[in-house]
């Protein structure tokens, strides 16, 4: 798994590449804790390049939908892959964390 | 009906071993990338169950058998010698829509249910045994 964190004024993009599993999670997670500790209020998950996604990468991206509801912030996601679109889907998550075509509308969704 | 056996210490590190090594098979049995991802998907949910909830201190072994009979089916099964738990006892998670009620976990057995064809458990002597089976369309 690769995360590229990038940020366009106050959005911050996180770019998840490749698996998100019980392996690579962790690593996930401590990006992201790393990020709360600052008060940033506007995320994406750019996820063009996730392949593959297990519960355990469903579990963070609940709790990160929590934290950032706990701030008032919003959280969003881009570029679902059919796969990791039906994993959402199925779980119910995809009415948690709002799903976007493009990144451009997930920024949009964030003004 | 051929079978193939793994045996791994039941910690995630075994995880991607385990997994190329039902994927290969899937392959092999000529299912397609879609259904193969839901296989892996699904073993990788029955796997972290028993290395999260199978053994103390991570000190046990997981074994996985593939076998795959001529309907052109695929059978795994993942077999623990932990304590006694039968995953699909588990009720399902309340898929509550909205985010603060939201409950976190309880999703892998969830899956497994949802993105198998059949799925079993039994206990046999000191083993848990899950049975997951997956139809070739």
């Amino acid at each position: 798994m690769e995360i590229v964190v990038t940020n366009e004024s106050d959005i911050f993009v996180f770019a998840i590449r490749g698996r998100l599993d019980a392996v690579t999670v962790p690593e996930l997670e401590e990006r992201i804790n790393q990020w709360f500790e600052q008060s940033g209020t506007k995320l994406v998950f750019d996820l063009d390049g996730l392949d593959y996604i297990s519960s355990a990468g469903l579990r963070v991206f609940l709790t990160t939908a929590k934290k950032m509801k706990a701030r008032d912030g919003k959280l969003c996601m881009a570029r679902l892959r059919d796969n990791v679109k039906d994993v959402f889907t199925i779980s119910g998550f995809i009415a948690l964390i709002p799903a976007f075509e493009t990144l451009g509308a997930a920024q949009d969704a964030l003004q | 009906m051929s079978m193939l056996i793994k045996q791994m210490p039941a910690r995630v590190e075994s995880l991607h071993d385990l997994l190329t090594f039902i994927t290969a098979e899937a392959k092999k049995k000529g299912f397609s990338e879609e259904a193969r991802q839901q296989i892996e998907l699904v073993a990788e949910e029955a796997l972290v169950n028993v290395f999260v909830h199978g053994y103390a201190q991570n000190q046990g072994q997981v074994e996985v058998r593939c076998s795959a009979s001529d309907d052109s089916a695929l059978t795994i099964e993942i077999r623990d010698a932990g304590v006694s738990f039968n995953p699909l006892s588990l009720a399902d998670p309340d898929l509550q829509p909205d985010l603060a009620c939201r409950k976190v976990g309880g999703m892998g057995v969830f899956l497994i249910r949802k993105m198998t064809d059949q799925v079993a458990y039994r206990r046999e002597g000191d083993s848990n045994i899950l049975t997951m089976t997956f139809l070739n369309r």
